[in-house]
């Protein structure tokens, strides 16, 4: 969203969470995918990264600019009965690392916070100046 | 009737615009999971705007604000173009905006009252 007016704080406040709010659907996607041998291609799932841009040149907040596939390596498990494992029975996992997905989900919930707190005080700055009508 | 240039005018102008923008929010915030919903905002300013000539009077009949459907927004999956947070940011704004008109207003009228008791 583009800021255009005098409530720009308002503006890049929400911006930022509007980003962490897609944040943690990516996190939750790479979650809940953890286990997924198969992503629909024959191919097991890759944990998604979402890449942050400062919108605008300078004041315009941020905005979730794309939605990238992690191309580390792939894990691979020894489990000779899963349809999905090859002929020496090792199956490829996705390459997503549950610990480094709950760090990260506490990263963007924290960063969600952060954006909450600056509308807040920024609220109550506006509501101290309004003061001055009393 | 006539064009004016009152602040009290202006004011109940602003008031009631901020008002049904409020009722616009809080009907986008309701239907934030219904499919196919496009989301609602009220259109005053610019109207506001374009209706003051160069004294600054307008005449506020002519202007009175009004619901339309921006269609600006990405739409989701289900065909919705809510966003929680968006709505939120425009709550805030609005109730801002509605606290200075109603305190401005206030002001006006103190000041009424200040003329009206001197002795």
């Amino acid at each position: 969203m583009e800021v255009t007016n005098g409530f720009g704080p308002i503006d890049i406040a929400i911006s930022g969470m509007r980003a962490q709010d897609k944040n943690l659907s990516i996190i939750s996607s790479n979650v809940a995918n953890a286990q997924s041998t198969d992503n629909g291609k024959g191919e097991p799932y890759r944990r998604l990264e979402a890449v942050f841009k400062a919108a605008g040149d300078g004041l315009g907040g941020v905005r979730l600019d794309e939605v990238v596939e992690d191309k580390g390596d792939l894990p691979k498990i020894l489990r000779p009965g899963h349809p999905d494992a090859d002929e020496q029975g090792y199956v490829t996992m996705p390459n997503v690392d549950l610990p480094v997905e709950m760090i990260n989900l506490t990263l963007a919930a924290r960063a969600y916070q952060a954006n909450v707190a600056v509308l807040k005080r920024y609220q109550r700055m506006v509501e101290t100046t309004l003061e001055l009508l009393r | 009737m006539a064009k004016t240039t009152n602040i009290v005018e202006f004011l109940e102008a602003g008031i009631r615009a901020e008002s049904l923008r409020q009722m616009a929010i809080t009907n986008n915030i309701a239907n934030l999971q219904t499919p196919g919903y496009r989301r609602l905002d009220a259109k005053f300013e610019l109207a506001l705007a374009k209706a003051l000539d160069s004294s600054g009077a307008a005449d506020l009949e002519q202007v009175k604000p009004e619901l339309y459907r921006p269609r600006q927004t990405p739409v989701k999956s289900n065909g919705n173009d809510v966003n929680l947070e968006a709505e939120i940011g425009e709550m805030v704004k609005n109730a801002l905006r509605y606290k200075t008109y109603v305190r401005l207003l206030n002001k006006k009228y103190q000041q009424m009252e200040a003329a009206i008791n001197v002795r």
